[in-house]
């Protein structure tokens, strides 16, 4: 019998994992080889080069791609916890249990224009003759219009605004299975609103934290989009860097290793966030 | 006063969170050319041209396609993964469980690359169908983590009870088992289609003449400004969240009764 | 510490539901003082009003000398604790149990002194180190009784604390908070669904039904001379028997038995299994015949069928000895004071 539940077993899962194989393990695996190989002229050479990570380290164009990726995931997650949990915590806390579900998908419901239309919208606010410098000079607080849009800061706001939704979702599902017992024992003890919230909330729920914060990482750092419509073309990430490789010279081998750094982040995130929960657990 | 700051607060998120919808969706009803302020009379020109541009409503068609033909290959195969590693004890399952949810992990960007990379070797040309495929490979982690989720005790002894009336196991599964997952079955087919249909990076880097609609915006967009935009921008809205409404209120009522 | 606790008029309404209906009770300091009723009868609203958790739509509450009313519940001298125990999972015993002297400031080395003092009040002294979720679930009620009586609380507040225990441990437990109680002095209010746990360990039992009292008093005062028709139903297994009064004298289907200064017209008889006799001693209540018999180990649960009135079944607890054979017929007899009547009209 056991030997047909194998036979059998194996016949539902194969399909599945035969698929992931194919179209996921295979093409990474021949994308890590291609990061060995070169380009010359339109010809592929394999082998195990490291011309293309020297490149990557040499190159300023390159790795002020990176270095960028970095600072502005890294900014982005911050601003976007930060501005995320209070809203969450308002909603799971504050509003009438019955209200709750409506006020958190009206929370979210921005969430479900086209991604690519979303930054484009952010374009629309932050243009020079756009909304809000169109409203700044109009309320007499400015007299020019300020470049906002094609910047840094045009990125970083089109980012903390998708994530502050995804946040704001991860988060007050773990407040929301808190028991809410642990504020009223807290309460009872002595603790004054701030005291509870730094010393029972903050810390039962930050492994919630920072699973959310990870995930918002490995999103950012590996997107392409807002970065292109909003950040103008003075500075570049890793994701833009990888488009324009392909792109021009289809120089493969660059953008595989150039996709193999930026794995290699999110792993050294992953490591950081695994070993952060591992500690609060002890 | 400090009572009102978490009310304070609420309604200033809300206002950072509503501030480009509501900018988009303003000026899609705009009369002049430019979707920006001063903002000239309420206008439905730019809704007529964008649902009239043959481009937009062939990608529109073509996203249809793409989401719900990779969603029903993603739920099938996750479901009878889910099934399999669940109902029969293999060799290494936590491993191929891992193995499974692997791509959950990757970016998009790198999917896309990675399977661009092996078509474009292997001179397979790009389509709507090797879009199908990457979005198949970031949904079947997804389904087949929600339907594995799902598959509880209680689920296991109705099938035990099928297979001691007689049933032959693909009969249980076929007539006992999904239709028992349904509800995870269902929430899985509707995330995977909500996710491939407003996918970009990889129907980007797959497709070649027959295009998806954020392709197709996409392509848009490197025109510059336009109040077309803004209205398929809305267009795409407005279908999204009447989907998200019908679902929330389907469901309200199903845990009503 | 320890404190009187007074409830005037407590009246609550969730929406248009009378959770709380005028509840006016005095409890005096260093009372062991249980709130009985089934669920849905308000005493967990009751005592969430104690706590400082709901402030009742009308109504004072006085803690002490003091109009607590609208304290909260970090201000009021009341400590509460909770049904899952609410211990703080990322914090050992020994902080878990200092909290609260924490939140009033009081510096490590002492905190961590009078936490100690308090877990070797409850035999966890030893494990001061350890985290709630290595403990038992019986261990953990402990550390939450140790957590709520560390700030030295007038009154604490107990909301079914020993549900989750299976029934060995229940005991057990009972028999432990009441000589906590006698201990520390602090006046405890207890709420529970379970007569049995009320009487074992309350001074007094608060019998509650739908928002309202229904008796309070002593466990066997409540027991043997429950003040309403609920009451004596809730507080034990008990014999409804129709009857109507005139000029102190019921006439039931049972015979004429004496019923003085009970008001004329219809009533409910009311008698305690445990005071019905076989041996003939007493009032005589016919015959009757069994229909079947348990064995109790205490006593034998007898369920009859009376001779006199075939569609009336009643119940008696025979002492220990030979079993009635199925089928027969006993003589049934009881005590006069064993007879509660409960009037139709009040």
């Amino acid at each position: 019998m056991i030997g047909q539940t194998k036979k059998m077993g194996w016949g539902f899962t194969a399909p599945a994992l035969l698929w992931t194989l194919t179209f996921f393990v295979a093409p990474f695996l021949v994308m890590g080889a291609m990061s060995f190989a070169i380009l010359e002229g339109r010809n592929l050479i394999w082998g195990f080069h490291l011309d293309n990570y020297i490149e990557l380290a040499t190159r300023p164009y390159l790795w002020r791609a990176v270095i960028a990726s970095i600072e502005i995931t890294l900014t982005v997650t911050l601003i976007s916890v930060v501005l995320a949990y209070p809203l969450a915590a308002t909603i799971a806390f504050r509003v009438p249990r019955h209200l709750q579900r409506l006020v958190l998908l009206l929370a979210i419901l921005p969430f479900w224009t086209s991604y690519v239309v979303r930054s484009y919208a952010w374009l629309l606010v932050l243009a020079r003759e756009g909304v809000l410098n169109q409203t700044l000079i109009n309320l007499g607080l400015i007299a020019e219009p300020i470049t906002l849009a094609n910047t840094r800061f045009a990125t970083v706001t089109g980012f903390v605004h998708f994530f502050v939704m995804l946040l704001t979702l991860t988060i007050y599902a773990n407040l929301v299975q808190l028991s809410p017992n642990y504020r009223r024992a807290a309460m009872d003890l002595g603790a004054n609103a701030f005291q509870t919230f730094r010393h029972v909330i903050l810390p039962l729920t930050l492994p919630g934290i920072v699973t959310g914060a990870f995930l918002t990482f490995v999103l950012c750092i590996g997107d392409y989009v807002t970065p292109h419509v909003l950040g103008g073309n003075n500075e570049l990430t890793m994701p833009q860097v990888i488009m324009v490789q392909l792109g021009r010279r289809a120089d493969f081998p660059l953008a595989s290793a150039l996709a193999i750094v930026m794995m290699g982040m999110v792993t050294i995130a992953y490591l950081a966030a695994a070993r952060w929960l591992r500690l609060d657990r002890v | 006063m400090r009572t009102y700051l978490p009310w304070i607060y609420l309604a200033l998120a809300f206002g950072f969170i509503y501030l480009p919808v509501c900018v988009l969706v303003l000026f899609s009803f705009q009369d002049g050319g430019l979707p920006v302020p001063p903002f000239d009379g309420p206008s439905l020109k730019w809704y007529r041209e964008v649902l009239s541009d043959r481009d937009v409503t062939d990608a529109l068609i073509h996203s249809l396609l793409v989401a719900i033909g990779s969603s029903a290959v993603a739920v099938i195969l996750g479901f009878l993964a889910a099934y399999g590693l669940a109902r029969h004890t293999l060799p290494g399952s936590a491993f191929i469980r891992l193995l499974l949810v692997a791509p959950l992990t990757v970016s998009y960007l790198i999917v896309g690359l990675g399977l661009l990379i092996v078509l474009s070797r292997a001179g397979f040309g790009l389509s709507l169908g090797t879009a199908g495929i990457g979005h198949v490979v970031i949904n079947l982690p997804l389904a087949f983590a929600i339907i594995y989720a799902s598959m509880g005790a209680q689920h296991e002894n109705a099938e035990r009870a099928a297979r001691d009336l007689g049933a032959s196991e693909m009969r249980v599964v076929v007539l006992v088992t999904a239709p028992m997952l349904a509800p995870a079955i269902a929430a899985a087919f509707f995330l995977s289609v909500t996710l491939s249909w407003d996918e970009f990076i990889i129907a980007f880097l797959l497709t070649r003449f027959d295009i998806t609609l954020p392709v197709e915006i996409w392509s848009m967009l490197r025109s510059g400004l336009s109040p077309r935009l803004n209205a398929i921008g809305s267009v795409v809205f407005l279908i999204s969240v009447a989907a998200v409404l019908i679902l929330e209120f389907t469901t309200l009522r199903r845990r009503r009764s | 510490m320890t404190a009187s606790v007074l409830l005037e008029g407590i009246n609550h309404w969730f929406g248009s539901f009378q959770a709380l209906n005028n509840i006016s009770l005095e409890i005096k300091a260093g009372e062991y003082v249980t709130l009985l009723g089934p669920s849905g009868c308000g005493k967990t609203t009751l005592l969430s009003v104690l706590g400082g958790f709901i402030k009742p739509t009308n109504g004072k509450v006085r803690i002490g000398n003091n109009d607590m009313t609208f304290v909260p519940p970090s201000q009021r001298p009341t400590t509460t604790m909770f049904q899952d125990y609410a211990l703080f999972p990322h914090m050992n015993l020994r902080d878990n149990v200092g909290f609260g002297l924490r939140m009033a400031g009081i510096g490590k080395a002492e905190r961590h002194k009078k936490a100690d003092e308090k877990l070797d009040l409850v035999g966890l002294v030893a494990d001061g180190n350890k985290r709630p979720h290595e403990l038992s679930g019986g261990q953990r009620q402990r550390v939450a009784l140790a957590r709520a009586l560390a700030v030295n609380p007038d009154v604490l507040l107990l909301d079914e604390p020993l549900g989750a225990l299976d029934l060995k441990l229940r005991r057990s437990m009972q028999d432990e908070l009441k000589v906590i109680q006698r201990q520390v002095g602090t006046t405890f209010v207890h709420v529970t669904h379970d007569q049995e746990e009320a009487m074992a360990i309350a001074d007094r039992i608060v019998v509650m039904n739908s928002g309202q009292i229904e008796d309070v008093g002593p466990p066997s005062q409540v027991y043997n001379q429950p003040a309403t028709l609920f009451t004596a139903d809730f507080m034990g297994e008990m014999n409804h028997i129709p009857a109507q009064i005139n000029k102190g004298k019921a006439s039931t289907n049972l015979g004429t038995l004496p019923a003085q200064d009970m008001p004329d017209g219809a009533a409910t008889l009311c008698i305690r299994p445990e005071t019905i006799h076989a041996d003939g001693t007493g009032l005589s209540l016919g015959t009757a015949r069994v229909k079947n018999v348990t064995f109790f180990g205490a006593y034998i649960r007898v369920i009859l069928t009376s001779d006199e009135n075939p569609g009336l079944t009643l119940l008696a607890h025979l002492p220990p000895g030979d079993m009635p054979k199925e089928g027969s017929k006993i003589p049934l007899s009881v005590d006069a004071n064993a007879l509660r009547f409960y009037p139709e009209c009040c």
